[in-house]
């Protein structure tokens, strides 16, 4: 199975150790960066890094620059253009995920009902990202 | 000398002074004796013309001539020539020589008695006349457009002339003598047309007439025909000169003519949804159509004649503009306007008018076409369409603030949303991780994070309170109706510094009041809370500085305005927009605690109170925030 570079994005200190672990177990993603808001993020991919992440996965609620700023920034960015974002948020609502998706998100994955269900969730990121073939 | 007596004497008187030639003749033509006339007529002597023939007199000594001449008068007794005479040194003249036999006995023949009388005078006169009449005469005969011929007082043809003979088709030889009814047609035959004409040219003078006459070949033709009586010296009708032309072309033309004319008028005169007549140079109206009669009103009769500036209202004929636009269009051949004009029953229409001018073949300014169309309905139409596009602008204008009112109420609805869906779920969701997180470790047996779990659950849970009551302060500002109530500004702002006086002494912040406004109208316990958030954010985005806060009221258009400016952090300029939005942050809750509610709270007083607000600000350098409230 493939392994693909990930970067993520939340603003929850504790969610994102949880979900680091997670990652970490079911060895499908190598973790580039993870970042504790979307300014932390965009200031990570504007100093270049050498290894760009094959994906990005982003919480939406965020101080500063929300998931909405972060697709709209990647997104105006020529050599980050190609990096699929993916949304993730505790909401279900529709029109919340309607709203990512025309704004340029890749998918939206509402988030396990709790930090330490993490395993299953990055499964179904993986199987969402081969399926529909977002990483190129 | 006196007369004498006696015959003799008496006869010789006579025949010496007569001024008339006297010639005796023996019965073979030879002169025997002359009269003194004879010599002064001829020249010769008496001894010249004795035992001569009387042939010597004739030119060229003609004796085949003069004795034929006496042969006749020995025949009938008398007879009377007229011809060339010649005298000595070959003199000529015209004379009327008159031959008679003298008889001796009965039928003895003594000779001939003979009466020379010099009428070339007279004769030169003669050939005069004849000359011109000949002149005349081939003038007529030659003339080739115009028939021109003589009839004898009952009509009947004289002469003939090479026109006649082109108009009629009929040679001398066959016209002449025949009546001129020939050339009649048989209705005007029939009608006595002929002799009545010859009538009428006979009391007056002169007939004149056009009309159909026949040709020949029995064709008609359109003739211009002038019968003039003629008379002679005394005064008796001796005849008539017929003149007669041939009009056919003309009269082809001219029927043309009138029938397009026709055509043009029944044309104008039947068109009604336009008013078409003509004014004459100085503006009076001499013609009308339908469609002049349906929109002014006025029937033909009542209308030509008038001045056309009865069409228009008082005010313009005052300003003189009927003569007015007759000068323009004189000058420039058109004049053309849209202006109120008026019916026959004074009612106003609103019409396009176009005058024109109009020039006769010798460019002789004849008179005006003026063309009115009534735009009344036109214009109403307009207007109701502009009333309608006015309704349909007023129903879409309503329909936008609506939609606006909408869009508001269904953009609050999605934050209200926003906010279950994100923000009070996420602190439930941090509690249950920690609550599941202690059960794992409690059933591990494991002790040691415990402790840790539990505060973070306890944090969670403070905080979801927090939003709770955050959401249902928000939520409570749309529902109650707001006051409108005169506030004083002073009061408000030191009921604002009082409420935050603790944080503001706790930071070490400096608060400047610059107010130069003394009420404004509006909810006071909500100005108070708007002001109350913007100086405590003034107070708490600092980069550790001492705060140092200006508050500001001016008066700007008839609404007052408050700014509240600091010495803070900033806001960059991709965000100052976001600020307002509800729960959001630009921080983070442990650089700046709060849950983002304050400055959406600002937003919708300020909204209720139909005002604005907006931020000026520099990052690292610090904010201002404005605000209006109506006066």
């Amino acid at each position: 199975m493939k392994k693909y570079s990930i970067v993520i994005v939340d603003n929850d200190e504790d969610e994102l150790f949880f979900m680091k672990e997670a990652f970490d177990t079911t060895g499908l993603f190598d973790i580039l960066a993870q970042c504790e808001s979307g300014d932390e993020l965009m200031d990570w991919l504007n100093n270049k890094p050498f290894n760009l992440p094959d994906v990005i996965l982003s919480d939406l609620n965020m101080h500063g620059k929300n998931g909405y700023d972060i697709i709209q920034g990647v997104k105006d960015t020529a050599y980050l253009a190609h990096i699929p974002v993916v949304i993730t948020s505790t909401s279900s609502t529709q029109t919340i995920i309607d709203k990512c998706i025309a704004k340029g998100a890749a998918a939206y994955l509402v988030k396990p009902s709790s930090f330490i269900e993490y395993q299953p969730f990055i499964k179904k990121l993986h199987q969402l990202i081969e399926e529909k073939q977002l990483v190129r | 000398m006196p007369i004498p007596v006696n015959m003799y004497d008496n006869c010789s008187l006579l025949i010496n002074t007569l001024p008339d030639g006297i010639l005796m003749l023996d019965k073979d033509g030879y002169i025997k004796f002359i009269n003194p006339a004879v010599s002064r007529m001829t020249g010769y002597e008496s001894q010249d013309l004795l035992n001569r023939h009387l042939s010597v007199l004739y030119p060229n000594t003609d004796t085949t001539k003069s004795e034929y001449e006496l042969s006749v008068a020995l025949k009938k007794g008398i007879t009377i020539a007229e011809g060339w005479k010649i005298g000595k040194n070959n003199s000529k003249f015209w004379a009327e020589l008159t031959l008679s036999a003298n008889f001796e006995e009965k039928n003895v023949l003594r000779g001939y008695n003979c009466i020379l009388r010099d009428i070339s005078e007279r004769k030169q006169l003669d050939l005069d006349l004849r000359k011109s009449e000949e002149r005349y005469r081939l003038m007529v005969e030659g003339v080739q457009d115009y028939g021109i011929f003589m009839l004898d007082p009952k009509g009947n043809i004289l002469t003939w002339n090479e026109g006649a003979k082109r108009t009629k088709g009929y040679n001398q030889n066959e016209i002449i003598g025949k009546h001129f009814s020939i050339f009649y047609t048989l209705q005007d035959i029939e009608d006595g047309k002929p002799p009545r004409e010859l009538l009428i040219a006979s009391t007056t003078g002169k007939y004149e007439e056009e009309a159909w006459r026949v040709k020949k070949n029995g064709s008609v033709f359109w003739a211009n025909v002038v019968i003039t009586a003629l008379y002679n010296e005394t005064n008796i009708l001796v005849g008539f000169s017929k003149v007669t032309r041939d009009l056919t072309v003309r009269k082809e033309n001219e029927e043309l003519l009138r029938q397009s004319e026709e055509r043009y008028r029944l044309l104008v005169e039947q068109v009604t949804d336009y008013g078409i007549f003509m004014l004459d140079e100085k503006g009076r109206i001499i013609s009308w159509n339908e469609g002049a009669k349906k929109i002014k009103g006025y029937a033909a009769e009542e209308i030509i004649g008038k001045y056309f500036s009865i069409f228009y209202p008082e005010e313009d004929i005052l300003n003189g503009k009927p003569a007015y636009e007759l000068k323009v269009a004189m000058e420039v051949g058109k004049y053309e306007e849209e202006g109120w004009r008026i019916k026959k029953d004074g009612t106003l229409f609103w019409a396009n008018v176009v005058i024109t001018a109009v020039y006769n073949h010798d460019n002789i300014l004849i008179g005006f076409s003026k063309v009115t169309r009534d735009l009344t309905e036109r214009k109403a139409s307009e207007r109701e369409l502009r009333d309608s596009y006015d309704r349909y602008r007023n129903l879409a204008e309503e329909l936008k603030i609506t939609n606006k009112f909408l869009s508001n109420a269904n953009e609050e609805l999605e934050q209200f949303t926003s906010i279950v869906s994100h923000d009070l779920q996420e602190p439930v969701r941090t509690i249950r991780s920690f609550l599941q997180l202690i059960e794992i470790k409690m059933h591990e047996g494991q002790e040691v994070d415990l402790k840790t779990y539990i505060a973070k659950a306890i944090k969670a849970s403070n905080r979801m309170k927090e939003l709770i009551q955050n959401v249902l302060d928000y939520s409570q500002l749309a529902k109650v109706e707001i006051k409108r109530e005169p506030v004083n500004v002073e009061e408000l702002l030191s009921e604002t510094l009082q409420n935050i006086k603790t944080s503001a002494d706790a930071a070490g912040a400096s608060i400047a009041v610059e107010s130069e406004v003394e009420t404004v109208y509006g909810d006071r316990v909500q100005l108070v809370q708007l002001l109350q958030n913007l100086v405590s954010n003034a107070v708490k985005f600092t980069n550790g500085n001492k705060p140092e806060v200006t508050i500001k009221s001016t008066l700007e258009n008839g609404q007052v305005k408050f700014a509240v400016s600091d010495n803070g952090i900033g806001i960059s300029e991709s965000n100052v927009t976001k600020i307002f939005e509800i729960f959001r942050r630009l921080n983070s809750p442990k650089a700046y605690p709060g849950t983002g509610i304050g400055l959406a709270i600002c937003k919708k007083i300020v909204d209720r109170h139909k005002g604005k607000i907006w931020t000026v600000s520099e990052l690292g350098k610090g904010t201002t925030f404005y605000f209006t409230i109506n006066q």
